[in-house]
């Protein structure tokens, strides 16, 4: 598990361009200067006394909100957040911000969203975490004008911290929806076969560009493999249907006619014949037929079959058993 | 490379091996336009499995072959467009017009005869 999830951030940190150069660029957008480092290492030695008494502030925090519950509640990730909270308040003090340093936060950013918590509700506990510090650092200082300067230097630290941090969160939420966006479309777009020859083909949700592309083309092997003569596409689960669409939808009938297939296209619900009729959209080169029943009924006269009804026959698996068995 | 035409029956197919020409396929078509009549064919089936592009001059071949066969007499029937060539023609605004088309020359077969029965019986 372990090893796993550090192959992930190292393929996050590889995705979000993690390197050397982009690590001091960030240094620079934050306005980190060696002026700051000297600043820092004069904190250094409160900050670490008083490390894990932040980290268990900074859950503490986290605990008062509700937004927090759920990550709160996975205890595993609690414990491992304080451990990493711990070593991230120590090295932001230590004065070496390299990609080793940046990698880290990463670590930690992927910690939060895949326990769940919002970006939000993170930078809330930032900002107490940093009040907490401000407040050591102006009990350490000499002066207050000095106590300001030392904490200005920290939160460029911090900026740079919440930088990264935030960037993986938002990196993985991405990461999330386009998965999920795969996964739709692989399982909307199945070609089924219902007999010999004929295959139906139930759309399911929104179409685009490269949906009605990636239909079309599975559509069209399915009809290669299985020898298909006609084909019903039913688009009864089609609540929205525009001009592009009723142009995909086109394309893909003549696409199959050039394969020798007829294509039934069928459940067409009131709102969206309405709609195409108002568009203007020219479909007479569509065979249509309100329902996905009439639609197979009709492609099996089309291929020859004849279904005839005879008296409902008891199957041999719901017969009594015989004595003799 | 010439296309060679084999007749079956009443039937003229034609199979393209590899790719064509234009001049290739305007010698396809002359000489089919002539052995319609040669034979008196009801059928030509063209089978274009081999091809993978299809352009815009093809296309108008095979539309051209089919309307001139349909004057002869003889219904034609282009099969073995691939899926590939099939998606690429209609992104391209290629079409085939009024001619038939099937999966492959065993549909084809089945279809000329379901043709000519009609034509009996009429």
């Amino acid at each position: 598990m372990e090893d796993l999830i550090a192959t992930a951030d190292g393929a996050v940190a590889l995705g979000m361009g993690l390197t050397p150069q982009s690590v001091e660029r960030r240094q620079k957008v934050v306005g980190l200067t060696s002026d700051d480092l000297g600043r820092i290492a004069r904190i250094r030695e409160p900050i670490v006394r008083h490390a894990e008494e932040y980290a268990g502030a900074f859950l503490a925090y986290l605990g008062e909100l509700e937004e927090a519950r759920h990550f709160l509640s996975n205890r595993e990730a609690v414990e491992l957040s304080r451990r990493l909270k711990v070593d991230h308040m120590i090295a932001m003090v230590s004065g070496r911000y390299d990609v080793e340093y940046a990698e880290q936060r990463l670590k930690l950013g992927r910690l939060y969203s895949r326990a769940g918590l919002e970006t939000v509700t993170f930078l809330g506990a930032f900002a107490d975490l940093l009040r907490r510090v401000s407040a050591t650092i102006l009990k350490g200082a000499r002066s207050p004008e000095e106590a300001f300067d030392d904490f200005v230097a920290f939160e460029k630290i911090a900026f740079f911290d919440i930088g990264i941090i935030v960037d993986v969160m938002v990196f993985e939420r991405e990461r999330i929806i386009s998965r999920q966006q795969d996964s739709i479309r692989e399982l909307t777009t199945p070609v089924l076969q219902i007999r010999d020859r004929l295959l139906m083909l139930p759309i399911i949700g929104m179409i685009d560009t490269h949906r009605a592309r990636l239909l079309t083309e599975g559509l069209l092997h399915a009809i290669r493999a299985n020898r298909a003569k006609v084909v019903v596409m039913d688009v009864t689960g089609v609540s929205a249907v525009d001009t592009k669409v009723a142009n995909h939808f086109l394309q893909t009938v003549a696409a199959s006619r050039l394969m020798g297939a007829t294509v039934i296209v069928t459940g067409l619900s009131a709102e969206v014949s309405q709609t195409l009729v108002n568009l203007g959209v020219d479909l007479t080169g569509l065979q249509t037929i309100g329902d996905l029943q009439g639609g197979i009924e009709e492609a099996e006269r089309l291929i020859g079959y004849q279904v005839v009804y005879t008296a409902p026959q008891v199957s041999e698996g719901r017969r009594p058993p015989s004595p003799s068995a | 490379m010439a296309v060679p035409i084999m007749r079956q029956r009443d039937m003229l197919i034609a199979s393209i091996q590899v790719a064509q020409t234009d001049d290739d396929l305007l010698g396809l078509r002359d000489q089919l336009a002539a052995q319609v009549g040669d034979v008196r064919a009801k059928g030509v089936i063209i089978d274009v499995s081999a091809l993978d592009v299809m352009d815009s001059f093809a296309t108008r071949t095979l539309r051209s072959i089919a309307y001139s066969s349909r004057l002869r007499g003889a219904h034609t029937i282009v099969v073995g467009i691939s899926p590939d060539v099939a998606f690429a023609m209609v992104q391209l605004g290629l079409d085939l017009g009024a001619v038939s088309t099937a999966l492959d020359l065993d549909d084809a077969i089945t279809e000329l005869e379901a043709h000519r029965q009609i034509e009996h019986q009429a």
